[in-house]
């Protein structure tokens, strides 16, 4: 069974035989090639090498395509940051406020900045994996793409204090938000990963994202034509799941490390795919021994049922982390298939 | 109505993140006679500490404190004679978000919590050097740096900080304090990049530089 086999198979069912793992490894892939992140962000092949670096040293159950959002807002006019030991940021955005940003041209996924990079990316790593390893595209939710827009603070102010200039902000970005997740899959992305920050209660409350975002993601998600995994961008999401099982084409949710593995799996049914949850910020500091008992607590918990893809929460894993942590992940997953007979 | 009343009142506003409400609750609380000293001690701090503790108990959002920071700001200003008297009076501080750290919302929070609670707050914004920190509390005599930080990766840049401060002698005359979210999740982080101390949120963020300014004062070392 490889890795396509085994993940699909989770996300539809079916007996695998062990579940699988994920781990976000982006910069990391510099970090194996000896790439500077700069060139790895702006280069579709070097991209492409520290992914098939990292399936090479670790044969993780993914490759991912460029996980970078300052691409986007660099391709609506924004100014990137570029750090030595993590992903690029937005430094600036390309509008001031959100009436400004309401007239600003939408990026081309084939032509602005470096999206075509991203997608050039995707299809190699199609080229070489299709069938073989599931690829794997993150981007910004609906409901958190105008922070790329116009900054975070910005797009709080608004969504709080101005709701029709915010809706017409989410109607605008939209478009690029459905435009951009098609691309990813028609480049070869086998799921999407979708971060939506407003959906996370440390961001925003319940109230507030059943009111103005959901109907927003419900509306831009059915439009996109592939699977989906909503994830909670580093913070909680369990005060939301229970909102957003009916989303179209979603598959599954990422959870944070804060979240109850048990109680996302009452809220959101026996059949969609729970992903996560391990302490992104622990795996630099912990022994290999601590994250192998760390993973196998949380197979022990979710895997049970099914539907479950044991991973890191948040976002990229630090680069500090040592490579026996990773394998540490690999190896608890290998464990709990032997202890429970293989098949789940 | 009494002064509780009123003051529960603001915080259901702040709560439901209805700054229009709260604005209205101010106004009539003025408009009742209440003077306007009474209405910023009895009112809005005490709503003001509620809520930080809804915060510690993990059941408030990053836009319910923005709100609240708002809330904040928009009342004080309503007391203007009031709040003029307390602006500044605490001293100067220095806040910014550090080297290549870009998340605004919590900084912006704490500076407009902070120049409320009557300190001279200096922002300089996002992606703030070290030395840049330094030069900026040298110049404008602050015995206090608040930096902040989201991710593990930015906030382990602190450190420079730490060190610089060190390095030049202002150990325990220039006080270092840290936040963000990545403080919140990993609290042995605050030691880890050399800080002397943190709040949760910024609702805490003016007990925490008080606390911290009166250490600067003794010169206590960390």
């Amino acid at each position: 069974m490889n890795s396509y086999q085994r993940v699909m198979g989770t996300l539809t069912g079916q007996l695998v035989d062990r579940p699988p793992v994920f781990a976000v490894l982006g910069a990391y892939g510099g970090k194996q090639t000896n790439t500077d992140l700069r060139t790895l962000y702006s280069d579709a092949s070097a991209h492409v090498a520290g992914q098939k670096a990292l399936q090479d040293e670790f044969g993780f159950d993914l490759v991912m395509t460029a996980f970078d959002f300052s691409a986007i807002s660099e391709a609506l006019g924004g100014e990137t940051a570029w750090s030595i030991d993590q992903a690029p940021n937005m430094r600036r955005p390309a509008a001031r406020n959100a009436e400004d940003a309401l007239s600003l041209p939408l990026p081309d996924p084939e032509k602005s900045g470096r999206l075509p990079v991203i997608l050039e990316g995707t299809r190699q790593l199609a080229a070489i994996y299709k069938g073989r390893v599931p690829i794997i595209s993150v981007l910004p939710g609906p409901g958190i793409l105008p922070s790329l827009f116009i900054g975070m603070e910005q797009w709080m102010e608004t969504v709080l204090f101005d709701r029709d200039t915010a809706c017409k902000l989410l109607n605008h970005s939209g478009h690029f938000f459905v435009a951009w997740a098609n691309a990813l899959l028609a480049a070869g992305a086998d799921c999407l990963v979708v971060t939506e920050g407003m959906a996370s209660a440390e961001i925003a409350p319940r109230s507030l994202f059943a009111d103005q975002i959901l109907p927003h993601l419900s509306s831009t998600f059915a439009q996109i034509q592939g699977p989906k995994v909503l994830h909670h961008t580093g913070g909680r999401i369990n005060h939301t799941l229970d909102l957003l099982s009916g989303l179209d084409g979603l598959v599954g949710f990422g959870i944070s490390s804060k979240d109850d593995l048990t109680e996302a799996r009452r809220l959101i049914g026996p059949d969609l795919n729970l992903i996560g949850n391990l302490d992104n910020l622990t795996l630099p500091v912990l022994s290999a021994g601590e994250v192998y008992e760390m993973s196998l607590a949380s197979l022990r918990i979710a895997a049970p049922c099914g539907h479950y893809i044991l991973c890191n929460s948040a976002a990229d894993i630090p680069l500090a982390t040592p490579p026996e942590n990773l394998r540490a992940m690999l190896a608890a997953a290998a464990a709990y298939s032997s202890e429970t007979g293989c098949r789940i | 109505m009494n002064l509780q009343e009123w003051s529960e009142k603001l915080l259901t506003a702040m709560i439901n993140a209805d700054r229009s409400a709260a604005a209205e609750i101010i106004s009539r609380a003025l408009a009742a006679g209440n003077d306007s000293r009474m209405v910023i001690a009895e009112i809005l701090d005490p709503a003001i500490v509620k809520l930080g503790r809804l915060w510690e108990e993990e059941s408030m959002s990053l836009a319910q404190n923005f709100v609240a920071a708002k809330i904040a700001e928009d009342a004080l200003m309503r007391c203007i004679p009031v709040y003029e008297e307390r602006l500044h009076n605490k001293g100067a501080v220095v806040i910014g978000n550090i080297e290549d750290d870009f998340h605004s919302l919590g900084r912006r929070a704490v500076g407009l919590f902070l120049g409320a609670a009557g300190w001279d707050v200096h922002d300089l914004g996002n992606d703030v050097p070290a030395e840049q920190f330094l030069e900026k509390a040298v110049e404008v005599n602050a015995s206090l740096i608040g930096v902040s930080a989201m991710m593990q990766t930015t906030a382990l840049n602190i450190r420079k900080l730490r060190n610089l401060i060190d390095a030049q002698g202002h150990t325990g005359r220039i006080k270092l304090a840290v936040g963000g979210a990545v403080f919140n999740w990993r609290p042995d982080l605050v030691a880890a990049v050399g800080g002397d101390g943190t709040a949760r949120n910024a609702v805490g963020a003016d007990e925490l530089f008080l606390r911290l300014q009166s250490e600067a004062q003794k010169g206590v070392k960390p």
